[in-house]
């Protein structure tokens, strides 16, 4: 089944065409990787999927992103609601100047989840969930930004899994981290596409063929190729593809 | 269209080892011819230079495998570049067998020497060793340029190869029927067709792991 599909999508920033006629259908629980050179409109695109791109001004949207069905620019759908079925982890972990605790707690309280208990409780799993539980245990109240960058990184997805969204949106999630914790956010993926539908932004093509099981090639805004990432990276059908992932243009 | 980066030193790492699987190639080819020349014209020296050629082939291969492992390592390659990586293991590996196959015809030449070899099985196996030659020649060619249609005609040389095969079986057999004495040195004559019928098998895989690296087909 698929928990995103798209069709015919075009975005324009005023006068410049960034995406253009994007088709694409992302399944459940599944990761699917999106690469393409510096421009391309990758980020762009995935913005368009959880709305936040609504406000730059001059963007505008031609096309329809469903989720599971619902078409998400429909003016009945409230944003703030859908972004909380849609996370996303940006590429430089961005924790709040707030406790551990709080910083992940927050979210639920956005969303109006109060009852003490309840919001300990999901803390405390979305810490375990985000594989960072041991490391933070001793320390929830002490600030958020005197963790590591990849802990941090970790604290972002875990406060994105604390609100329960189906689909987590990440841009470059491992490009400021160094390969230690950068293998530790892949394993994280790994665990975490049993229950979510993750869609990830990566330059490291080894890193997509790690962790996705499909793999799009965006290139000009448009998408030149999305197969199985195995398929992709053994034997890809478009020279464009074959010529971007061998290096002969990037 | 965007800036290109042609990876210089990667391209060029690749070049190297498409030049060192020929080197071993020739080497290979030479190793075969000279095996079954040593065959029909016996020369003690000439059966050295073969083990001599194989263990060389070996010690090539050896580099080859391990150049094509610190390529993978430091540039992570994929699509075709990682299939012609993979294919360079492969292809070394069937060319190191080939040079032994080839050692194993020259001394078997040795328990030969001193007889006088039936016409007709003499005449089979100078025929497979032609033929064989030929498509070790095919195979090696095909995958150095990548030649489709070449690494598709193997297939059909491998049947007739086989059948050659089956001939020089039945010519030896006979031959031992009839003279039972000579049966402790034509067991060698079938080794030998044995041999060289398994050089035609690792030309084939040649060619079969060259179609695999151009198209990704099951060969
Ligand atoms: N707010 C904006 N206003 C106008 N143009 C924008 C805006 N954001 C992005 N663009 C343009 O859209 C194009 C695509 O940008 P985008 O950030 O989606 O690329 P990307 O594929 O994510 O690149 P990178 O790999 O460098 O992150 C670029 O040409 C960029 O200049
Ligand atoms: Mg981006």
């Amino acid at each position: 089944m698929n928990r995103i599909e798209v069709e015919n999508l075009n975005v324009h920033f005023d006068d410049a065409q960034i995406l253009k006629d994007v088709n694409i259908k992302i399944p459940k629980n599944t990761v699917t990787s999106l690469i393409g050179p510096s421009g391309c409109g990758k980020s762009t695109f995935i913005r368009t999927i959880n709305r936040m791109n609504d406000l730059i001004s001059g963007f505008k949207k031609e096309g329809h992103i469903y989720l599971d069905g619902q078409e998400i620019y429909d003016p009945s759908v409230d944003v703030v609601e859908l972004r909380k079925k849609v996370g996303m982890v940006f590429q430089k972990p961005n924790p709040f100047p707030k406790s551990v605790f709080d910083n992940v707690a927050y979210g639920l309280k956005v969303h109006g989840i109060t009852d003490k208990n309840i919001v300990e409780e999901r803390v405390r799993e979305s810490l375990k969930s985000a594989a960072l539980w041991e490391e933070v245990k001793e320390k929830l109240e002490k600030s958020a930004l005197g963790l590591s960058g990849g802990q941090q990184q970790r604290l972002c997805i875990a406060r994105t899994i604390a609100i329960e969204p189906e689909v987590i949106l990440m841009d470059e999630p491992c490009s400021a981290l160094d390969p230690i914790s950068t293998t530790k956010i892949e394993d994280l993926i790994h665990k975490l596409k049993k229950e979510y539908t993750i869609v990830i932004v990566t330059h490291n093509m080894q890193q997509a063929t790690r962790v996705s099981k499909f793999t799009s090639f965006f290139l000009h805004g448009e998408i030149v190729e999305s197969a199985r990432t195995e398929r992709l990276f053994l034997e890809p059908k478009d020279k464009r593809t074959e010529d971007y992932i061998t290096g002969r243009f990037g | 269209m965007e800036k290109r980066y042609p990876r210089i030193l990667f391209r060029k790492r690749l070049k190297d080892l498409r030049k060192e699987v020929n080197d071993i190639g020739k080497l290979t080819l030479k190793a075969h011819k000279d095996s079954v020349n040593i065959f029909a014209d016996y020369d003690e020296n000439m059966v050295e230079d073969v083990l001599a050629t194989s263990k060389k082939i070996d010690e090539m291969v050896f580099y080859l495998e391990r150049k094509c492992i610190s390529i993978i390592a430091a540039e992570q390659p994929v699509a075709k570049d990682l299939r012609f990586i993979e294919a360079c293991i492969k292809v070394g590996s069937h060319l190191k067998r080939i040079g032994h196959l080839a050692a194993n015809i020259a001394q078997a030449s040795d328990y030969i020497k001193d007889e006088t070899i039936p016409k007709k099985p003499q005449e089979d196996l100078k025929h497979m060793a032609d033929f064989v030659q030929m498509m070790l020649s095919k195979g090696i060619h095909a995958f150095l340029d990548q030649n489709m249609e070449m690494a598709r005609e193997l297939k059909q040389d491998d049947d007739k190869v086989d059948d050659l095969f089956d001939q020089a079986l039945e010519h030896i057999t006979r031959s031992m029927f009839k003279d039972k004495e000579s049966i402790s040195y034509l067991v060698h004559l079938l080794f030998v067709a044995r041999y060289m019928e398994r050089v035609g098998d690792r030309a084939v895989s040649i060619a079969d792991k060259t179609i695999f690296m151009i198209t990704c087909e099951k060969p």
